[in-house]
């Protein structure tokens, strides 16, 4: 195996492409990220169910999606909802990194997704109807290709001719931050040349609504007040606000992304993965856990502490999880935990699930690549057992040499990614 | 309030029901979470019974309000009470806006009874 130095080992980010309640495509998204604009709005009416039920009544919806942006050849209506946004993040990535996997070896053309609920639109629509009509013989044919958790990555194969490594990571919150992570190993094991990397989530269904309800997790004190539900770190925060997307990364080795010229946004540098072996759905109070995977992350990138300007929180803006990271924060940078630049996207957008990994690893290239932090809105009244002189409600500007992404899931695992300014970072995009 | 209801006995069932122990083991003075050792999700599968047993909704504002038996027996207590008072239930501001009639409470079913709670507790009294 070639030394970790070696651009063969490398691992540069190339392309980028986003589906967000904030905005379809990279330029609108983080335009109107670093506007500080909130994509929560109000729940819509779900087929014949009072909306009164629910607890929470707000979620971060895409708003303006079109499936007519598919890409050619592939039916809209024989994927869920979740597939069309990864398609549609997926092809603006590859368009963006202005890579043709037809011209590649396809077999070194990798796609790993992250997704945490998968199709739950069609299935939950199918399973309704199963109980209501009482007729199994006309649950729908496509019912089961569209529902598995790999119809994503599965369909993106399809439409784009990546014959190499196929995956789906599924760690709920954190799925798409392992997806980028394990890209980084496939690469750098040589397994192959570029990875289509990235998550996509689209739940906001009556079923999956309601059990996040039930489980206490969603804010319901500003039902009335849809974007000001999504405020991590704030005092006033209440639980994470549902939402929906993708993102899409498109991940290569440096020698690959230099032999065909390829614009480099950022260094996929370094990447940790743990399991706090605790509890299914609390982290560990202390933030020992969440320290923990943030030093092995920075082992791995071979990258000090001090080395890190920037990190993009997994911040879901609940009442237990938001003050933990930040004790694990403090905890391991000690007397610089102030000076680090920490923003939480799921202020704007929610928190998308399966995408939310991988939208957070897109604002920390795009901060990388601009030396702009995105604000956390709503951030009005610093909690002060979650507050650091680093978290703005405003962008901050500084340049910036190394980011981590934290992403924390249920079922007690860790994901930490590190992301490095290249050596000749190209300015893109305000 | 209902005084056919016997919160405390249906409470401390369904307590002893979920930490498989004995009813007697269960006190009223007892902190949730340090002397029965509930967790936090363990805590929010308690509310989730307790709002079935009595036709509650217990907004999360109002979990501050609950550390001990004692304390979860009381906040019954006090909603089911205030709920025979306002035929049209509204016992703060905080659970108004789920408690507001839905347009399909029609087919509501009466408060449902835990099975544990059934078999253990046999001294409580009949409902209607």
């Amino acid at each position: 195996m070639p030394p970790i130095a070696s651009p063969d080992r490398r691992v540069v980010v190339t392309g980028l492409g986003v589906v967000s309640p904030i905005g379809v495509g990279v330029d609108a998204f983080w335009r109107n990220a670093l506007a500080g604009r909130s994509g929560v709005t109000a729940l819509p009416a779900f087929d014949g169910l009072p909306l009164d039920g629910y607890r929470s009544q707000v979620a971060a919806q895409v708003l303006d999606f079109d499936p007519v942006r598919l890409p050619a050849g592939v039916a809209a209506e024989r994927i869920d909802r979740y597939a069309q946004f990864a398609l549609v993040a997926t092809r603006e990535a590859l368009d963006d990194a202005a890579l043709r996997p037809e011209r590649e070896n396809p077999y070194r053309v990798g796609v790993i997704m992250g997704a945490g609920m998968g199709g739950m639109m069609f299935g939950e629509e199918e399973f309704l109807k199963l109980y209501r009509g009482l007729r199994p013989g006309r649950v729908h044919p496509n019912l089961i290709p569209m529902v598995t958790l790999n119809s994503a990555s599965g369909i993106i194969a399809i439409a784009f001719g990546a014959k190499g490594v196929n995956q789906t990571i599924s760690t709920a919150c954190s799925s798409s931050a392992h997806a980028i992570g394990q890209a980084l190993n496939c690469i750098r094991s040589g397994q192959a040349d570029v990875v289509i990397a990235g998550g996509a989530d689209a739940s906001l269904t009556p079923l999956t609504f309601a059990g996040f309800c039930s489980l206490r997790a969603l804010s319901t004190s500003f039902n009335a007040t849809p974007a000001r539900a999504s405020r991590p770190f704030d005092r006033a925060r209440d639980g994470f606000v549902m939402g929906e997307g993708a993102a899409t990364l498109v991940l290569e080795s440096l020698a690959h992304a230099r032999r065909r010229k390829a614009r480099i946004y950022a260094e996929v540098a370094g990447y940790a993965a743990t399991s706090e072996s605790h509890h299914m759905v609390v982290p560990k109070e202390d933030g020992t856990e969440m320290a923990m995977t943030m030093r092995l992350a920075l082992r791995d990138a071979g990258i000090q502490a001090a080395g890190i300007d920037h990190i993009n929180a997994h911040a879901t803006s609940t009442p237990i999880g938001d003050p933990v990271e930040i004790t694990a924060i403090r905890r391991l940078f000690r007397t610089r935990a102030d000076r680090i630049l920490i923003n939480a996207t799921k202020s704007m957008i929610g928190h998308t699930l399966g995408a939310a990994g991988a939208l957070g690893a897109v604002t920390c290239v795009l901060a990388l690549g601009t030396g702009l932090v995105h604000p956390t809105v709503n951030y009005d009244d610093p909690d002060p057992a979650c507050e650091l002189g680093g978290i703005s409600r405003e962008v901050q500007e500084r340049p910036l040499r190394a980011a981590l992404l934290n992403a924390f899931g249920f079922g007690s695992n860790n994901a930490v990614v590190v992301f490095r300014k290249p050596p000749t970072a190209v300015r893109r995009r305000r | 309030m209902n005084p056919e209801l016997d919160v405390a006995a249906l409470t401390r069932a369904a307590l002893a029901a979920r930490l498989k122990r004995d009813v007697d083991a269960i006190r009223i003075q007892d902190d949730l979470r340090n002397d029965l050792g509930l967790d936090s999700l363990d805590m929010i599968e308690l509310l989730f019974k307790i709002e079935e047993v009595f036709d509650l909704e217990i907004p999360n504002e109002d979990l501050v309000q609950i550390a001990t038996v004692g304390d979860v027996i009381a906040y019954v207590e006090r909603r089911l009470a205030a709920k025979a008072a306002a035929p049209a239930p509204m016992p703060s501001p905080a659970t108004a806006a789920s408690t507001s009639p839905a347009p399909k409470r029609a087919g509501r079913r009466p408060p449902a009874r835990l099975k544990a709670a059934s078999k253990r507790a046999p001294a409580k009294k009949k409902r209607t």
